[in-house]
């Protein structure tokens, strides 16, 4: 491996945060210095600026949930990040996939699909929640109590972009045996 | 006499120049009679579909276009990541393509620095290493960019925020040296200068010594933030006092500075606002003009060395 290479490998590892560390002199001193750990703040200050501004209902849940800088930081530092806000949003909805909290996974899901929507897609997506879509958005907006899941339905919701306004939503009772 | 006259009028008044990147038609209105020349961030203005597609955005280039018999314009990439050891991103070039295909473009310009790794995004900005492998590396992709774009291509200095990586040349001298291979030009950022003295001891006066400044065809100015610190390249505040004088002292040393391009980019511009924004360009504007009447600008001598116009 080549000088240019070996360096820039490793300060794409030193600013994710990720990998052993390195053999390379210049790459040890950098990695424990103050001005990397700055680098690495405006990095992901950048990120959460942009996902804030792009993802408002997620971001705004996550941050209810003190979780949404972890999130940011985790995202950033395991995967690659598009420097344009439409991939970086689709990236990181799909990694809320994953997450723990079904409500962040619905939340993140609807927003994606919105997304994709307003960026012209013609699929058709299906969200599924366990509490009242409206409620939850209302809170999210307002900063009001979230609604509590309901046990006895769940909302269908459809996105579309030949649906009037884009979506539609049954509610549906559950059976309990 | 005579020829200093002739100088004179063969010499175009510095244009001053300003980032406009979209949304803001209010903006885009005042500023338009308040400059010479937009200058535009393909990056900044693309939309991606999504799944890995970019394009410019329509509306944008329309805006672009109603003030384009009052303005020019210059590109001023941020993504081609010129400096990446396996290869740049043709991505970039594409969206410079649809804006050449759109407007004439006075010149286009990339910083010198690496965004990508091994196809991921760095989330940043990295210095290159000073060394001769690096230089062979620019020196290539500048050549190959100058066959493919018949206009002039030019190349921004970044601040180093990370430690000085072990160099073969200094700081001017690596500026000269692919300058001097490939006759690209050059754009010195005052703002970027100051940071570099500030984080890392950059010389500014042995720097702009050192520096072929005859290569510098366009200055930036920008304010920034202080944080734990550090100065920042992050374009949101109106210019200093300390980083106009510096742009004031390059204007009058580089005898082929042609526009002057004060940068703010566009999540600063609702925090700082349009008054703002208008009486800003309006200082600078009268700042290079005071510079013109009381310290006339340098015009290349026959000689290669520099005579003031209107001098003796």
């Amino acid at each position: 491996m080549r000088q240019l290479e070996l360096q820039q490998r490793g300060l794409l590892d030193l600013i994710k945060g990720r990998g052993a560390t390195p053999d390379d002199p210049y790459l040890q001193m950098v990695e424990g210095s103050r001005e990397l750990a700055m680098m690495r703040e405006i990095a992901i200050w950048w990120r959460k600026y942009q996902l804030e501004a792009q993802c408002r209902l997620t971001s705004n849940l996550l941050k209810r949930l003190n979780c949404f800088k972890g999130l940011v930081t985790s995202y950033f530092n395991n995967h690659g990040t598009s420097p344009f806000v439409e991939e970086l949003s689709h990236g990181f909805l799909n990694f809320l996939n994953g997450h723990d909290d079904g409500l962040v996974r619905t939340v993140a899901r609807f927003e994606d699909a919105l997304l994709q929507l307003r960026s012209g897609s013609a699929a058709t997506f299906e969200v599924v929640w366990d509490r009242h879509p409206d409620h939850v958005f209302l809170a999210l907006e307002n900063g009001s109590e979230l609604p509590a899941s309901e046990d006895d339905c769940q909302y269908r919701m459809l996105l579309a972009a030949d649906l009037p306004q884009m979506v539609s939503c049954t509610r549906e009772q559950l059976v309990r045996n | 006499m005579a020829g200093a006259d002739a100088a004179m009028d063969n010499q175009p008044r510095l244009a001053l120049a300003t980032t406009y990147e979209g949304d803001d038609p209010a903006l885009l209105e005042r500023i338009a009679p308040l400059i010479d020349t937009i200058e535009i961030a393909p990056d900044s203005i693309a939309e991606s579909d999504g799944r890995g597609k970019q394009r410019l955005r329509r509306a944008i280039l329309d805006e672009y276009a109603a003030v384009n018999h009052q303005v020019n314009f210059v590109a001023h990439g941020i993504g081609l990541s010129i400096g990446s050891f396996d290869h740049w991103q043709e991505g970039y070039l594409r969206l410079l393509d649809e804006l050449f295909s759109r407007f004439e473009l006075e010149w286009h310009s990339e910083h010198l620095a690496c965004t990508v790794v091994a196809g991921e995004n760095v989330g940043t900005m990295f210095a290159l290493p000073r060394t001769a492998e690096t230089l062979d590396l620019i020196c290539e992709r500048v050549r190959l960019i100058q066959e493919r774009y018949r206009v002039p291509f030019l190349l921004e200095h970044v601040i180093h925020l990370l430690p000085e990586a072990p160099a073969e040349f200094s700081p001017a001298g690596f500026l000269n040296a692919i300058t001097s291979r490939t006759g690209c030009g050059l754009i010195l950022d005052a703002y970027n200068l100051e940071c570099d003295a500030h984080n890392q001891g950059l010389d500014i006066p042995a720097f702009l010594d050192e520096l072929n400044l005859s290569a510098v065809r366009e200055l930036h100015l920008a304010g920034g933030v202080q944080h734990k610190g550090f100065y920042l390249d992050i374009h949101s505040r109106t210019t200093c006092d300390s980083t106009l004088a510096l742009g004031l002292e390059i204007i009058r040393r580089a005898p082929n500075l042609r526009v002057a391009t004060y940068e703010l980019l566009k999540e600063a511009v609702r925090p700082l606002g349009h008054d703002a924004i208008c009486s800003e360009l309006g200082r600078i504007r009268q700042a290079v003009g005071n510079l013109n009447e009381n310290d006339p600008l340098p015009v290349p001598a026959s000689n290669g060395s520099l005579a003031r116009r209107g001098g003796a």
